[in-house]
């Protein structure tokens, strides 16, 4: 596939809110997906992972200190993702950094850390365990294999800086994820009525004229 | 430059974004294809046909390329043979008279046999990065049949039916932006010539125009033979590229609030410069007698049989009538003349009137407006995040002085949400229907910002002042989209519409007319609450004509 960036966020505002997220976390899944895609990642696939995982993927962090965590099941990496760039003025990731227990599909917190790591304008850095850190921005980005089950995550503040990195200008998501995408989209249409088709455009009867 | 009195601010946005009066919007010179027209001009654009290979009964492909310093746009056209039935401007139809897109660069043969299997089919086809638009266009059967006809005999059409429909055909969609696969914005976004709001989109049209010209003498040609003659240069550029257009315009403005609001803004900070003026010179002063009375020769030729517009069109008449009255009366010898103008417009005009005038005094002062079209896309709100540090205290302020007024609504009161904006499955054509009487809700779209807003407001009511609205979010992650237009509000106070977009009497059409005055549009008519059909290019030069003065006033009629 090879999609434009606007038709990855698109999709997957429109997936998110099918999946019963509300629209202002669907706007946001919109733009992390775009962002993922834009670092040459699969941002479509990790999410159509997080909306298939029905029942485990909607827990905010519950924040303790440095601990955040979730009341049952794995965090939910957007609710998550946003709480630490909702806050990030006022974490000391310096001082302690921020453990994260059981994030669900780990590589879509990578653009909200991107973010924080642009507006702290400090390198972050997520480190999974075994060896896997990924250490984002400002506009640069060093990139390991994110576990694809829920994993404990550390985002700290890295003293190494990030790989200056060239932004993709389209994306190529895995067909099948795309495919569970555009089906989780396709609940947010409505159904076709004879009635909606008369009325709802508001179009004349005739454009033979 | 005269001097400028900064006393004057620019208007409240309490008044300019009631939807009344957004739907009374008129082109001016920061509307996009005028934007275009005097670029094209400036940088020395050329326009050529490489390719116009269609056949005797119309169907076939052609190529216009437009070269300009930051390299070359080719429109790629292709002609079709549309049975009548098949003739619908709505999103779901399935053929056209004509499919086009806008290639970046000069497309080679094998570009042309991709974009063949593929733009014909719009929505059903793919488009790639090397394509910046995807559009269509349908024949106004009537003006076709009567140009090609009249043309073939050998003699030229009637006047009065070209300014009766005012194009040969119109457009029912131009898809830019990465829509269908083409590029993204963000591709070409830092080119000088395309930094400006839709401009491959108002090319794409401009191209088209020219395009439609050509094809209607080659028609008439195949019919006639060796006794038809061209369409008359002067009445070529009377004929426009029309444009039909549906809800789809209505949520672009309310997903947009920055992008729009730097549109709104743009126009106000421009107006409030031009009102600052102390004293015109002589030849500004004639440029607005000039244009005003051009104006009224351009009314004359707007049709519009809807009663909404029937109205306000017969208000602006008299608006007309009574400006050129006070002019009369030397209103305009006097210091700051156009804010007196302005002033005196606002109890003795309909809004109609108030906004021609708002757009005729910006037409002597380009050296003050001309260089806002900067300041119009929006490159920044895609990479702004809240600002969770702020107090629910403060950001309550912020909500109330934004969303403040749609308290006083009764939200309990059905005829307060009757509508409800949502996409059909039918080719994802956006609709609106009646919530209460209809199964959409659970299918809504979010386009209500004031009863959101009005939402939000409630639950910070009910916060501790000091907490910060991160640890309000985590709580209440469905007030996200409302927070983050609050803060927006910051830098973009133009950004909000300030009425009820679920309201019973609500009007999409006037949503749709902010969007397309600001491309330039003219001769608005509504076709329903929700539908409306316009003109672009009506009266601008054909490439071959193009020069800084042809440019400038085009819109106007000579």
């Amino acid at each position: 596939m090879n999609l434009s960036l606007n038709e990855t966020r698109a999709m997957a505002r429109k997936a998110t809110r099918g999946a019963g997220y509300g629209w202002g976390l669907a706007d946001e899944a919109g733009r992390a997906v775009e962002g993922l895609c834009a670092m040459g990642l699969d941002g479509c696939e990790a999410l159509a992972d997080l909306l298939t995982d029905a029942g485990a993927h909607r827990s905010a962090p519950v924040i303790d200190g440095t601990v955040w965590r979730a009341e049952d099941g794995p965090l939910c990496p957007l609710q998550t993702g946003l709480a630490l760039l909702d806050r990030c003025a006022a974490l000391d990731l310096a001082a302690t950094p921020i453990a994260l227990q059981r994030v669900a599909c780990p590589l879509l917190i990578v653009p909200f850390v991107a973010d924080m790591s642009r507006l702290l304008k400090v390198a972050v850095r997520i480190d999974a365990g075994g060896g896997h850190i990924t250490i984002l921005g400002p506009g640069a980005a060093t990139l390991s294999d994110l576990p694809q089950v829920p994993s404990d995550l550390c985002i700290a503040l890295s003293t190494r800086a990030a790989s200056p990195r060239k932004l993709a200008s389209r994306a190529h998501p895995d067909p099948a994820a795309w495919a569970v995408l555009n089906a989780l989209a396709h609940r947010t249409y409505a159904p076709a009525t004879e009635a909606s088709r008369q009325a709802g455009a508001g179009a004349g009867l005739t454009d033979n004229d | 430059m005269k001097h400028s009195a900064p006393q004057i601010p620019r208007r409240d946005p309490a008044t300019v974004m009631r939807l009344s009066r957004l739907g009374s919007l008129h082109q001016s010179r920061l509307s996009f294809m005028r934007i275009l027209m005097r670029r094209m001009a400036a940088d020395g654009w050329t326009v050529t046909r490489p390719v116009f290979d269609i056949d005797n009964t119309g169907v076939g492909r052609a190529v216009y390329t437009a070269n300009g310093p930051d390299g070359a746009y080719s429109l790629v056209a292709f002609a079709h043979d549309l049975p009548d039935a098949l003739r619908s401007d709505r999103v779901i139809a399935e053929a056209w008279d004509a499919t086009f897109a806008l290639f970046d660069g000069v497309p080679t043969t094998a570009d042309l046999d991709r974009l063949a299997a593929n733009v014909p089919l719009q929505e059903a086809g793919r488009v790639s990065e090397r394509e910046l638009t995807l559009s269509r266009a349908n024949r106004s059967v009537r003006l076709w049949a009567h140009v090609v006809g009249a043309l073939a005999e050998g003699r030229q059409p009637d006047p009065a039916q070209i300014d009766d429909v005012g194009y040969l055909m119109r457009t029912t969609a131009v898809y830019g932006s990465g829509k269908f696969g083409a590029a993204d914005r963000a591709m070409i976004a830092d080119r000088p010539a395309m930094q400006a709001p839709f401009q491959a989109e108002m090319l794409s049209v401009y191209l088209i125009r020219t395009f439609v010209r050509d094809l209607v003498n080659h028609m008439a040609r195949s019919k006639g033979g060796a006794q038809a003659v061209d369409l008359d240069p002067d009445l070529a550029r009377r004929l426009g590229i029309g444009n039909s257009t549906g809800l789809g315009m209505a949520p672009f403005i309310v997903n947009h609030p920055v992008l729009f609001n730097n549109w709104i803004m743009a126009r106000e900070e421009a107006l409030a410069r031009v009102r600052g003026v102390q004293r015109p010179t002589r030849a500004q002063l004639d440029r607005f007698m000039n244009l005003l009375a051009r104006s009224a020769r351009g009314l004359a030729t707007w049709r519009s049989a809807h009663p909404i517009q029937v109205e306000k069109l017969a208000a602006l008449r008299g608006d007309l009538d009574r400006l050129t009255a006070r002019l009369g009366a030397a209103a305009l010898d006097c210091d700051y003349p156009w804010d007196a103008l302005v002033r005196w417009s606002e109890t003795e005009l309909s809004q109609e009137g108030q906004e021609m005038l708002v757009s005729l005094v910006l037409e002597p002062h380009g050296d003050l407006v001309d260089g806002l079209a900067d300041c119009m896309a929006d490159p920044i709100s895609d990479h702004l995040a809240i600002d969770g540090s702020a107090t629910v205290a403060d950001t309550l302020s912020e909500a109330r002085n934004l969303f403040g007024w749609a308290e006083t609504i009764d939200w309990s009161d059905p005829s307060a949400t009757a509508r409800a904006w949502y996409v059909s499955e039918e080719k994802l054509e956006p609709r609106l229907g009646e919530r209460f009487e209809e199964p959409i809700a659970d299918y809504e779209q979010p386009l209500a910002p004031a009863r959101d807003g009005v939402a939000l407001i409630r639950c910070l009511e009910a916060w501790p002042g000091d907490t910060s609205v991160a640890d309000l979010l985590l709580a209440h992650p469905e007030h996200r989209a409302s927070l983050r237009r609050v803060q927006l509000a910051r830098f973009a106070p133009y950004g909000e519409i300030r009425d009820n977009t679920l309201a019973a009497d609500m009007r999409p059409i006037d949503m749709l007319r902010a969007k397309l005055s600001f491309f330039g549009a003219t001769q608005f008519d509504p076709r329903s609450d929700r539908w409306v059909r316009i003109c672009m290019y009506a009266g601008a030069p054909y490439p071959e004509d193009l020069t800084d003065m042809s440019a400038d006033d085009w819109v106007y009629p000579a």
